[in-house]
């Protein structure tokens, strides 16, 4: 079984590597080489020329506190809706469901400039309502400042942490939970005592996962933090490369570098912190249906703060995206918007042949990525929770390697190495970046699902006489399709909305729904690029539809 | 006698030419396609007229300026260069030509150009990238609109601009050094006009893309912008401020690409792109200052407006104002 | 089928010390009888299990079961678990959530591409053999733990295995469950020709069970035999301690008379079992609370006769659990419960030499 175990390790190692180093080795090699591309001479001068810069320390120090409290803010929404959801008796449980996997498919840019309409202090709608509420000279909310990063970067992230913590939170042991309340313990402190430090292998890993996001988030420290003058190392990076025409990205990479550095040390800590996640085995044999706390007269009120956490999160900004699909440019609602309404927007994206080629190719790599993707992922998770060894530590380094590079540099790395190769300019190259870059997206979810299944019931199914193989496909796989589910969808609607890698590998005939979409945004043509992120939201809606289907009728099939 | 020789002379010349043309049009039909790199946007009808016009199949790749010269190099240094014709901002072709990827073509369809525009055998000018200040016409009062630069340092703009980074984005920055050496008597106004500008402490985006909208939706009320927005965003109520002084913009160039994969296509595309038809869509639909001549963006006054080009600033100098930009504008 | 293990070891590193879960074992379990590996947790009798199953890998040695060596360092040979053909119960039951009844108990038989006929015809037969008919169609998520571990055994027995294991199978039930699952398994086990390896920490469980029990601590097998023989003969002191309660008593040997070996100790003088010690040496007298008699008369001849006093008493239904102070040394001792005796009471006590018995320091 070991020896079995270790050819796995090594096999995955060998795959999530060839994956995830190469681009990263052309970035070292394209940070230390002079000129412009990865093969040059020998030098040190970038890393001396980006971290020598003045202006680097209170960059790090924004970002730090931006990558940090962004982070928490996810994970606590992301807790508090995951535990409201699964353990209590909350009305409306579906409205959860679209809470988690809404934001995820609006285009990033597209919910910044969303709040950037609702909130910012000249006609932000928002701060106009206050203004005329509370009779108010000037705008009381400004959201071009750290804490409107925060807040729109940790609303953004929401949705990944809230699919890590959801299912680990379903499948918690009660009598875990029940014992305490034995002890004499509340419901709060059951919750603060027992509940949460079972969940922390979850809960860490949302919180690294925001942390490891929003290092390498653009839209919002672009369009709410360069406004607000609120530099962070996105934009530090932005302007490195942009300033000026020869973009040197090998200068990018020398400060990329410290990121990755940053990132992996984290995702050490995370092993470290979670070693003995053994202890943390909770579904055993004897079923997994939680008990369900009421919430008494809290229950209203607590509702009302979820419909409004909705209604923020989704209802807002899809609202803005349709009516901006509609009106003929930039208007601040009135009558006269209204009687402009047309559906010209709509007409010219649906005609326009890269537009729909664009849907087209989008659809193929959400699709065929995130099942290959998951699968891939199933096999990384397994050999990261269940073999523990030092090569399992390796892998789960690796998985996180191409991830945790900001985007618009690690989009370039992608592109030296895929130069190199036969697939450069095809759509295979896409597929195999999406899935190497968003690994984590798939491993994230499932490791949570496997922490949580008990070695025996594999163990028993070996011992039953049945192959490895057999054991994933007819305990293992069963066993995690929440999991599996979670993975798909979260990978599905990334690679549906991906700009970063798309932006630099595709070519005619590759186009993808995202880089069509920043074509219009760096036309300021905001009613297309609307229109067609409500395509984009469709089409990511009817595949978690999908997903979640056959994911129950799986469950069903299993009785 | 004389004359008809020469009449004779250019009669010859011009059926040389157009068999010329012709020889040259069934190559590039043999080799199939022509394929376009590019940093300019929402050319798609030119690429469409070309492939019905000439029976060669245009494909228009799409790449922002800040990654066009790694993904040129990149792509030409592992010898998969797939642009058979490739258009950027002057400074970048510059660049481009010093690493050799751009072959030495000089098109007939340049005839009617300014001399200034045929630099040398490989590259072509045929645009200016036009930065005015677009204002929003509902809401500034035509006695408010600038008359000159100078006017947009006045107070009364404060928190009322949107423009893009003066630190980072290379265009602005461009522009700003245009503003020095092409409109202001001394670096001291200049300097003084700087000050005035960054103590409205203007809104700072990333680029001219975004600057549009908050002027339409009345977040901002004047940009340092692009004409072409108001074509191509009309009816928003956009209108560009005539100013006295000239307007200011960085060239638009393009070139057949050394290793071209379609050598006789990509010429032939050129030749296209030069051509008055494609001038007049690009200037039409998108609004572009091109300089094809006689041929103007539906603007009303641009015809009227002097349009210059900026000098070419090396990287070098851009980081250097970028930097010295970025401590002026620098205001909390 | 013998399973045979010789020269096991295997080390667990944690912190940079190597820990010995394994410490040179060699231990054969003979045919078709119920063995059990009895030890305190941590005393490696679990890993031995894990190994012979293939869940584990030794670091050095050679096991082999029947004529078929199954793992060996030395000649390279490591046959993966689901090719050893065993079949086993887990502490958990392992019993698949997502399947039911029937699903969990064909299992074995759907992975050896068996015939669906035959496959429902051994799923019926074993589920009546361990009384779980008609349960078929039951989610395993609706079972109580009896029913699991029921659906286990079926499970571990559906595809005839040439060995069964054990590993502390009854230890999530409840007392009484386990009592009577105890008596059933041993029925079940009774009726099938099959050798059984039952790994437990539970004294009575081994006790009760086992037809052969080997004790083991820190990697090591400290003894082994019949139950009779470890409960009332023991070799070693931590054995003797360990199979059910004793009192140790610190004794030096005195003669050897008549058979038997004679004490001095805090007792007194005390006639005991024979034992190989020299006369002079320092040696442990252990004495279990059911061998203490009260008695109220005449003490029976041939006997070791102490005096005492009762210092506590306890009442646990089927007996008085009594402290009885000799000296310097106290005694449990279990007594009738019809015994009319209080706290303070001078008592005399008998001892049969036959069990008095005497271990190693």
């Amino acid at each position: 079984m070991d020896s079995a175990r270790t050819r796995l390790t090594w096999l995955l190692i060998a795959i999530v590597g060839a994956l995830t180093v190469c681009p990263v080795v052309m970035l070292v090699l394209g940070s230390f080489s002079e000129g412009l591309t990865a093969f040059g001479h020998f030098t040190v001068d970038k890393y001396v020329q980006a971290y020598t810069d003045p202006g680097f320390f209170e960059v790090m120090v924004n970002t730090t506190i931006f990558v940090l409290a962004s982070s928490l803010l996810s994970t606590v929404l992301a807790i508090f809706l995951a535990y409201l959801n699964t353990r209590t008796d909350i009305p409306f449980k579906f409205l959860f469901k679209i809470i988690s996997i809404i934001p995820m498919m609006i285009p990033h840019l597209l919910f910044t400039v969303s709040w950037a309409l609702l909130l910012n202090p000249s006609n932000g709608l928002i701060n106009l309502g206050l203004k005329e509420v509370f009779s108010l000279d000037s705008a009381p909310l400004n959201i071009y400042s750290m804490w409107g990063m925060i807040l729109v970067e940790g609303l953004l992230d929401l949705p990944i942490a809230y699919l890590i913590i959801a299912p680990a939170m379903a499948s918690f042991d009660v009598a875990l939970e029940e014992s305490s309340r034995v002890c004499g313990a509340g419901t709060w402190r059951t919750l603060l005592r027992i509940t949460l430090p079972v969940l922390r292998p979850a809960i860490l890993a949302a919180f690294i996962l925001g942390v490891v996001r929003s290092l390498a988030s653009f839209a919002v420290p672009s369009v709410i933090g360069m406004p607000g003058r609120v530099h962070v190392l996105a934009t530090y990076l932005y302007e490195m490369i942009a300033t000026g025409f020869a973009t040197d990205y090998g200068k990018a990479a020398a400060v990329g570098m410290s990121v990755l550095v940053a990132s992996v040390t984290l995702i050490i800590v995370y092993r470290a912190l979670t070693a003995e996640s053994e202890k943390y085995v909770t579904i055993s044999s004897r079923g997994f249906r939680p008990s369900v706390i009421e919430l008494g007269k809290a229950r209203m009120p607590l509702f009302g703060l979820v419909s409004l956490l909705s209604f923020v999160l989704i209802v807002l900004p899809v609202a803005v995206l349709i009516y901006t699909s509609l009106v003929p440019y930039s208007m601040v609602p009135s009558a006269k918007a209204f009687s402009m309404m047309s559906l010209k927007h709509w007409t010219d994206v649906l005609n326009d042949p890269i537009s729909l080629l664009s849907l087209k190719n989008s659809l193929f790599l959400a699709v065929v990525g995130a099942t290959l993707g998951v699968i891939l992922s199933i096999f990384v998770a397994y050999v990261i929770v269940k073999v523990k060894t030092r090569a399992a530590g390796v892998l789960e380094s690796l998985s996180y390697l191409s991830f945790s590079f900001p985007g618009i540099v690690i989009g370039v790395g992608f592109m030296w190495f895929f130069v190199q190769t036969p697939l450069y300019a095809t759509i295979w190259a896409l597929l195999l970046g999406y899935i190497a870059t968003y690994l984590p997206y798939g491993i994230r979810p499932m490791s949570s699902a496997f922490v949580q299944i008990h070695s025996h019931l594999e163990e028993s199914s070996l011992v039953c006489g049945a192959s490895p193989l057999t054991t994933m496909r007819r305990i293992i796989v069963p066993l995690l399709i929440p999991g599996i589910v979670s993975g798909w969808i979260l990978m599905a609607s990334m690679f549906v909305r991906e700009l970063t890698l798309s932006v630099v590998l595709s070519r005619p005939g590759t186009e993808v729904l995202a880089v069509q979409i920043l074509r219009f945004s760096e036309d300021g043509l905001w009613g297309k690029l609307s229109a067609l992120g409500i395509v984009m939201i469709l089409i990511s809606t009817t595949l978690v539809v999908m997903a979640t289907l056959v994911g129950n009728r799986f469950k069903a099939a299993q009785g | 006698m004389k004359k008809l020789l020469v009449a004779l002379f250019v009669l010859c010349a011009a059926a040389q030419a157009q068999a010329q043309d012709k020889a040259q049009l069934d190559k590039a039909k043999a080799e199939g396609k022509a394929s376009f790199y590019a940093n300019i946007t929402a050319v798609e009808p030119i690429i469409k007229a070309f492939t019905t016009d000439t029976g060669v199949t245009g494909e228009y790749t799409r790449i922002s300026t800040s990654k066009f010269v790694a993904t040129m190099i990149t792509e030409f240094e592992a010898g998969k260069l797939m642009a058979d014709v490739v258009q950027a901002p002057l400074p970048v072709l510059d660049l481009l030509k010093e690493k050799g990827v751009l072959a030495t073509y000089r098109s007939p369809a340049a005839a009617g150009y300014p001399d200034w525009t045929k630099k040398d055998d490989k590259v072509q000018i045929f645009g200016i990238e036009y930065v005015a200040l677009i204002y929003n016409k509902e809401k500034v009062k035509a006695a408010d609109v600038p008359k000159r630069y100078e006017d947009l340092a006045l107070p009364k703009w404060k928190d009322k601009i949107v423009m893009p980074n003066p630190a980072n984005h290379a265009t602005t920055i461009s522009w700003l050094i245009g503003l020095k050496e092409n409109v202001f008597k001394t670096e001291a106004e200049w300097r003084s006009f700087l000050q005035g500008l960054a103590a409205n402490k203007p809104m700072f985006v990333a680029s001219f893309g975004p600057t549009p909208a908050p002027i339409e939706s009345g977040e901002k009320l004047i940009a340092i912008s692009m004409p072409k927005y108001i074509v191509t965003k009309a009816p928003a109520p956009l209108d560009w401020a005539r100013i006295s002084q000239p307007l200011m913009g960085t060239p638009r160039a393009i070139a057949v690409a050394s290793k071209a994969p379609h050598p006789a296509a990509a010429r032939a595309f050129v030749d296209y792109w030069l051509s008055k038809k494609s001038m007049e869509m690009l200037a039409k639909d998108v609004g572009e200052y091109v300089l094809a001549p006689g041929i103007y963006p539906p603007i009303d006054g641009i015809k009227e407006a002097k349009v210059i080009a900026i000098r070419e600033l090396s990287d070098a100098e851009i980081q250097k104002w970028g930097a010295e930009f970025k401590k002026i504008f620098d205001v909390k | 089928m013998e399973i045979r293990i010789r020269g096991v070891s295997k080390y667990y590193y944690s912190d940079g010390k190597t820990i010995k879960a394994l410490d040179d074992v060699n231990l054969t379990i003979p045919s078709n009888k119920i063995f059990t590996l009895l030890g305190p947790s941590g005393s490696g009798k679990t890993t031995l299990l894990r190994c012979i199953v293939g869940l584990e890998t030794p670091d050095t040695g050679e096991i082999s079961i029947g004529d078929d060596v199954v793992w060996s360092k030395d000649k390279n040979i490591s046959v993966p678990p689901e090719k050893r053909g065993l079949g086993m119960v887990f502490q958990t039951y392992a019993i698949w959530p997502h399947m039911n009844v029937f699903d969990n108990v064909a299992y074995p038989l759907q992975v050896r591409k068996l015939p669906k006929d035959e496959i429902r015809q051994r799923v019926a037969e074993t589920l009546r053999f361990v009384q779980m008919e008609g349960f078929e169609r039951r989610p395993a998520t609706k079972l109580s733990g009896g029913q699991q571990q029921r659906v286990a055994l079926a499970r571990a027995l559906v595809a005839e295995p040439r060995v069964i294991l054990f590993d502390e199978p009854l230890s999530n039930l409840d007392a009484k469950l386990r009592e009577e699952t105890r008596k059933e398994l041993r029925a079940f086990l009774g009726k099938l020709q099959i050798t059984a390896v039952y790994v437990t920490h539970d004294r009575v469980e081994a006790l009760a069970l086992s037809d052969s029990i080997a004790v083991m601590r820190a990697g090591q097998i400290v003894e082994i035999g019949t139950p009779q023989k470890i409960y009332f003969d023991a070799d070693h002191r931590f054995v003797a301690d360990f199979i059910g309660r004793a009192n140790l008593v610190k004794a030096t040997v005195r003669a050897e008379e008549g058979g038997c070996t004679v004490v001095d100790c805090g007792l007194g003088r005390i006639v005991c079992q024979h034992r190989d010690i020299p006369v002079g040496s320092e040696a442990t007298l252990c004495i279990r609370p059911e061998f203490i008699r009260i008695v109220s008369g005449e003490a029976p001849a041939g006997s070791n006769l102490v005096n005492g006093r009762i210092e506590s008493l306890v009442f646990v239904g089927e007996a008085y659990e009594v402290e009885i102070g000799v000296g310097a040394e106290h005694l449990l001792a279990r007594i009738d419960p019809d015994a009319h005796l209080v706290e303070g009471d001078a008592v005399s006590f008998t001892l049969n030499p036959a069990h008095c018995l005497l271990v190693a320091i």
